[in-house]
């Protein structure tokens, strides 16, 4: 279980892990692969040796692997660092989504008060998606210049006067603005990945992610119920209804700023410490940004993906800005049973995102990555269809049910995503989920501006049009294709490509020369197990030389 | 055979009974109240400090006998058009219980054929937006059966403004402001605290 020589993987990827030194201990890497010693000497430290696994392992609550990331994943556990920071993520995470569309549910009084039109609600609800398409994949930079910890805290501290000033909002241009800004926050998503993936171990980083991705969504349902809820309590205080909602706001507000306090006081980015007390030293290699843009955006299975996951969780965001309003106009429902019925769409995110992983998972120990893709297809496709159900019932309990049924559908197929996005690329792995997380919120951005701004279409049609357009797109799906493990109707490349030969071709020969290839080189191992249990393994090419796939 | 036919004859008459019973619709009623309001052409009224004073009559023109079945009266305050548009949430429809041109509830009073007024100050939750007022008559099964309006048919004429309250008070104000520039000054000392834990930690 220990190992006995120090081997540590160099993450070469725009997430690259920082050498590590603490006051305690001090680790240099060991290129055993090429045979050059480090830059640094080796370093003793008090107790004479390298740092017996034995000692390193009572410091941690869970088990850990020679880099510290935890190997389990305790749910009811709140161990520092690791599911400290898990719980730290997910709940800030859920702060952000609960202030971002703390606004919909209130919608029905907010638009008396300020004299919105559809077209104003519209916009603002676009708004409210559009700003984390850029904010995504920046924070992406950001996590890798200052950690995740600093990362989360500062954005998440930068949108929190957006929401304080929803209560002083009084036109529809001042809320336009103030929805614009506070949607900026749900670019956490991020960061979340980036620092579950920093301290989960491989085995353990799929559910670690996916829980924490599905915990942070289930805010965009709970806060249907959670400000409609406070509204009537403000109001009932005694506190007139164009006044209530104002004071409503304060609460996600305060929630936000909280959680950012928690995290920078009691979050650590890495196990052994924050980016900002860890001297860089020896040899870290900083991978190029340029290389690492060039094949993120010149791999078309990234762009794909992008535009499928606009139609799962683009789709999860615009239900979540609409559906309060439609069940309330529709059906006569009072704001807090308007409310009940629109949270229970997102807080199936409890399973049913953590699930679409863990399908993803079981499909790929049979079917390899074929399984994942097919998964995806069907799941999807399935969503689609009661989309299209859920614009067309007139009665509802029946709407009621076929929402939550879409809702199952439609958050599984984001965690299926995620269950593929991971083997798009690995030099360009944090490039890639910046794209998709930000294809996702393009996605909002789209069907809302096609069909759910202004009166064009009534917004049962605009439903049921959204699902038609779900069902398009996601064809798409079937134009990915791994030349190592096949796509959905095609089987593994007949020139017998392996896992090296593709993510190889992200490294050129003097890039390999250097030897800065050799996480990518471990990846394409252990990606071995998305073959699926009946393919025979194919043939390692004797000395690595590349094919380009694209 | 007979089973069938059983069913179909259930099913219409079950349609007829939702007809009879729900399905009320404006095009059926008889516009046979004459109501007026106070405000003039298109004033301002201020919600919470305004009054509107209201009156209704039985048109006498019309024949004796219509309003034996009448028995309440209940006055609303509707949208005029103006204030319906790109916003389905006040549109017009036939069908009384899925219209939503009259939202807000002045008073209810059993009917007499004269001399009623109201004087109604205006409630704070009515938004800005431009109204008239129409009174719903019922009979005593609770189903309208006539109206009158204080606009004409194309309901162009005699409409007047509201101006809501805006539910901002300085003390929110304020609030917003102070917890926003908190919000800002604790990120700056977050990256200040940072720097010296690291120039701390560099240091040892």
């Amino acid at each position: 279980m220990c190992p006995s020589r120090l081997h540590r993987q160099l993450f070469l990827s725009r997430r690259a892990s920082p050498i590590l030194l603490s006051t305690q201990l001090v680790v240099t890497i060991w290129k055993f692969e090429t045979g050059q010693p480090s830059k640094n000497t080796v370093k003793f430290n008090m107790e004479g040796s390298y740092g017996a696994p034995e000692s390193v392992q009572k410091r941690f609550a869970l088990p850990v692997d020679s880099e510290h990331k935890a190997t389990e994943f305790r749910l009811f556990s709140v161990a520092a660092p690791h599911m400290r920071a898990f719980h730290l993520s997910w709940v800030s995470f859920f702060a952000c989504f609960v202030s971002t569309f703390a606004a919909p549910p209130l919608l029905p009084i907010i638009r008396d008060d300020l004299d919105l039109t559809a077209t104003d609600i519209g916009n603002a609800g676009i708004a409210a998606v559009s700003g984390a398409v850029f904010a995504r994949v920046v924070m992406g930079t950001a996590c890798d210049l200052v950690g995740p910890r600093l990362a989360s805290a500062a954005l998440i501290l930068i949108t929190a006067p957006a929401v304080y000033c929803t209560a002083i909002a009084n036109s529809a241009a001042s809320f336009l603005l103030v929805r614009f800004f506070t949607g900026f926050s749900i670019a956490t998503f991020v960061s979340t990945q980036f620092w579950m993936s920093s301290l989960f171990s491989s085995k353990v980083v799929g559910t670690a992610n996916g829980v924490a991705g599905g915990w942070g969504n289930l805010g965009g349902g709970a806060t249907q119920l959670i400000m409609p809820l406070v509204f009537s309590l403000i109001q009932n205080i005694g506190a007139t209804k164009f006044t209530a909602w104002r004071i409503a706001f304060f609460i996600p507000a305060l929630f936000q700023t909280l959680s950012a306090y928690a995290i920078f006081f009691l979050g650590q980015d890495l196990p052994d410490g924050n980016y900002s007390q860890l001297h860089k030293s020896g040899d870290k290699h900083k991978d190029s940004f340029s290389q690492i843009f060039r094949h993120a955006v010149t791999n078309y299975r990234g762009w794909i993906l992008a535009l499928t996951y606009g139609y799962c969780f683009g789709v999860e965001l615009t239900i979540d800005n609409i559906i309060a309003q439609y069940f309330y106009d529709r059906f006569n429902v009072n704001l807090h049973t308007a409310g009940i019925i629109a949270a229970s769409f997102g807080l199936s995110n409890i399973f049913s995102r953590p699930g679409g992983g863990i399908l993803s998972d079981i499909m790929a120990k049979r079917y390899g990555m074929r399984g994942r893709l097919w998964a995806l297809w069907i799941l999807q496709t399935l969503g689609g269809i009661f989309c299209i159900l859920l614009g067309r019932v007139g009665s509802l309990s029946v709407s009621i049910a076929v929402m939550i049924i879409f809702s199952v559908f439609v958050q599984a197929a984001c965690g299926l995503t995620f269950g593929i996005v991971p083997f798009v690329s690995r030099r360009s792995l944090g490039i890639i989920s910046g794209m998709t997380g930000g294809g996702g919120n393009v996605g909002a951005v789209l069907t809302q501006v096609i069909f759910f701004r202004g009166s064009r279409y009534s917004t049962e049609t605009g439903i049921t049009l959204m699902g038609v357009m779900i069902l398009c797109c996601t064809l798409a799906i079937m134009l990915i294709y791994f030349p190592q493990w096949g796509g959905m109707f095609c089987g593994p490349s007949s020139k017998g490509t392996t896992e090296e030969d593709y993510y190889m071709g992200e490294w050129d020969s003097a890039e390999k020369e250097r030897g800065i290839h050799m996480a990518s080189m471990k990846f394409s191992e252990n990606s071995r197990s998305e073959r699926g249990k009946k393919v025979e393994s194919a043939p390692t090419p004797a000395n690595g030389t590349p094919n380009t796939y694209v | 055979m007979a089973i069938q036919g059983f069913l179909v004859v259930s099913l219409l008459f079950s349609c007829l009974a939702a007809t009879s019973y729900g399905e009320v619709t404006f095009s059926s009623l008889q516009e046979s109240l004459i109501v007026t309001a106070s405000p003039k052409l298109r004033q301002v009224l201020k919600a919470g400090e305004d009054n509107i004073i209201v009156s209704w009559s039985f048109n006498k023109s019309l024949a004796a006998g219509t309003d034996s079945s009448y028995k309440t009266v209940k006055l609303k305050l509707c949208y005029a058009p103006v204030s319906q548009q790109d916003r389905a949430w006040r549109k017009t429809e036939d069908h009384l219980n899925k219209d939503k041109t009259c939202q807000h509830n002045i008073v209810t009073k059993p009917y007499s054929s004269s001399n009623n007024t109201f004087t109604w100050t205006v409630e704070r939750d009515v938004p800005t937006a431009t109204y008239f007022i129409r009174a719903y008559v019922y009979n005593s099964a609770d189903h309208e059966v006539a109206y009158g309006q204080t606009t004409d048919a194309h309901k162009t004429t005699n409409l007047f403004d509201v101006q809501a309250i805006s539910g901002r008070h300085v003390s929110l104000d304020i609030a917003s402001i102070c917890f926003s520039a908190f919000a800002v000054v604790s990120l700056f000392g977050f990256f200040f605290l940072e720097k010296r834990k690291a120039k701390v930690s560099q240091a040892k």
